[in-house]
């Protein structure tokens, strides 16, 4: 397996947050994770990224248990729920941020950079700095600064959920073409049903800290719980 | 109509800011200027070759201030900003920061009596350092208190995905941290400044006398009833403030910009 969990807990307080949460990922697929707010999605992608501990677990990713390290260490990245590009910084520097901290050089990051603005559709946007570009603009500058980096595995913590109904659906787009071009394997939280099926090629749902993996999507249309039946009685009633 | 009484109001304002400034220059400049003459007998430039003279009392109390200011600013502002982001992402950050309120509970009088005792048993009454340290226990809360609202979960946010990008905790702070906090730092130096440029209370009685800064020469030319020194102190007094507001100035706009 490329990401395995195995056993992840975390309390806050009193509150159980999550509960021995195992699951496992295969190489260039994409997990999608459904839940409501608050269920403990954005902890456990936040234990995986190294960004919060876990009180127990093991997080093996290419069968190296990365629990132990530090963040910068673990090579996973991951994707806030806003864009948080760098204010000081333009759209090259901001996808540059990874290449240039690695101290490569320069001539390496521009072709780098260039060939990524080209792949996010975002050509001459270069020198812009990031209040002159729109929300959808800006996920996409996130993603390339991520992608650019090639890391074995991206945490997408709700990433589109600030967006519009339509940008939403065109990053998504998006987002399905690079996954498949860059061979990404990556976890995709969200709390929208419709993305989550669209989005993951594996889906798991969310509970009270509790994560339920289901085997394929059939199952996970026809499990009470997801809610998927519900929206399918809606549409057929109305 | 309205056009011209709002600039009329304007001016009288501008008027009533600009004329005390104007009348503290004249009064410098003079040695003679008595009722009911509009305007002193002579303007003469004796007062400022006097009293900026080399090693007049003025000069170099006018040099320790802007000493003690400066250094003052500098270190309540770096310090201000290390021990506010351990305060705020601290569990007990409401406590803390209860804590860090209490210097202003007290007036800067009578909280300097309350500290003199102990700073008589340092020895650092009459000093330099004692200055410096009594101006630092109001200046640095101020610092911390005003560097509070700048660590938020935002600016955590971004540190964490600098990490999360493979960058050093120094590689954070350097290119992200610092330009973020580049306009806070700015201004809680300038703050900073101020505070311990103007203040009186706290250095006429850690100071013991043995120090002058320059507020303490304007009220002892004030007490002297010599108005025309008490005004030059003044005008030197207001010299670097207003420096400083045309850089603060000059720098929000660019901000905004």
């Amino acid at each position: 397996m490329f990401l395995e969990v195995k056993n992840i807990s975390k309390k806050f307080k009193n509150h159980q947050v999550l509960k021995e949460i195992c699951f496992d990922v295969d190489a260039h697929q994409t997990l999608s994770v459904l839940g409501k707010s608050g269920c403990g999605k954005s902890t456990l992608l936040k234990i995986i990224a190294g960004i919060e501990t876990a009180d127990g677990g093991t997080v093996n990713l290419q069968n190296q248990n990365v629990l132990s390290l530090p963040a910068q260490e673990r090579k996973i990245i991951y994707l806030f729920q806003e864009a948080l590009l760098f204010p000081n910084m333009n759209v090259f520097e901001n996808i540059a941020f990874g290449l240039k901290i690695r101290n490569t050089e320069k001539h390496i990051i521009k072709t780098k950079v260039t060939d990524m603005l080209s792949q996010l559709e975002l050509d001459g946007y270069d020198k812009k700095m990031p209040h002159e570009l729109s929300g959808g603009q800006k996920q996409r500058v996130a993603f390339g600064r991520a992608l650019i980096l090639n890391p074995p595995l991206i945490l997408l913590d709700e990433p589109f959920s600030s967006l519009d109904v339509e940008t939403r659906s065109n990053m998504q787009q998006l987002y399905k073409k690079i996954a498949k071009e860059y061979q990404i394997t990556a976890l995709f939280v969200t709390h929208d049903l419709k993305e989550a099926l669209l989005m993951g090629d594996k889906i798991c749902y969310m509970e009270n800290g509790v994560l339920e993996v289901y085997k394929d999507k059939q199952s996970f249309i026809r499990s009470e719980k997801t809610g998927v039946q519900n929206e399918i009685n809606f549409w057929n009633n109305l | 109509m309205k056009y011209s009484i709002k600039h009329l109001i304007l001016l009288m304002l501008a008027l009533v800011f600009t004329l005390p400034i104007v009348i503290l220059f004249l009064l410098s400049f003079s040695q003679k200027w008595v009722f009911p003459k509009l305007l002193p007998e002579k303007l003469t430039l004796e007062n400022w070759i006097i009293i900026l003279g080399d090693g007049h009392v003025i000069s170099n109390s006018f040099v320790i201030s802007l000493s003690i200011a400066l250094f003052v600013a500098a270190s309540a502002t770096i310090l201000g900003f290390i021990l506010s982001r351990y305060i705020a992402y601290h569990p007990k950050r409401r406590l803390l920061t209860f804590l860090t309120y209490f210097p202003f509970a007290l007036s800067p009088v009578i909280f300097a009596i309350c500290l003199k005792y102990y700073f008589i048993k340092l020895g650092l009454i009459g000093n330099l350092y004692g200055i410096v340290l009594a101006q630092l226990i109001i200046a640095l809360p101020y610092s911390i208190i005003f560097f509070l609202s700048f660590w938020n979960q935002k600016v955590l946010d971004y540190q964490n995905l600098v990490y999360t990008l493979g960058g050093k905790q120094k590689q954070a702070f350097l290119y992200i941290t610092l330009p973020l906090a580049k306009s806070f730092l700015i201004i809680c130096f300038f703050q900073c400044f101020l505070i311990s440029w103007f203040e009186y209370g706290l250095t006429s009685i850690i100071g013991y006398g043995k120090i002058s800064t320059l507020t303490i020469h304007v009220f002892q030319f004030i007490n002297e009833a010599n108005i025309f020194y008490a005004a030059l102190s003044c005008c030197l007094l207001i010299l670097p403030p207003v420096i400083l507001l045309w850089f603060n100035k000059r720098f929000i706009i660019q901000q905004k910009g």
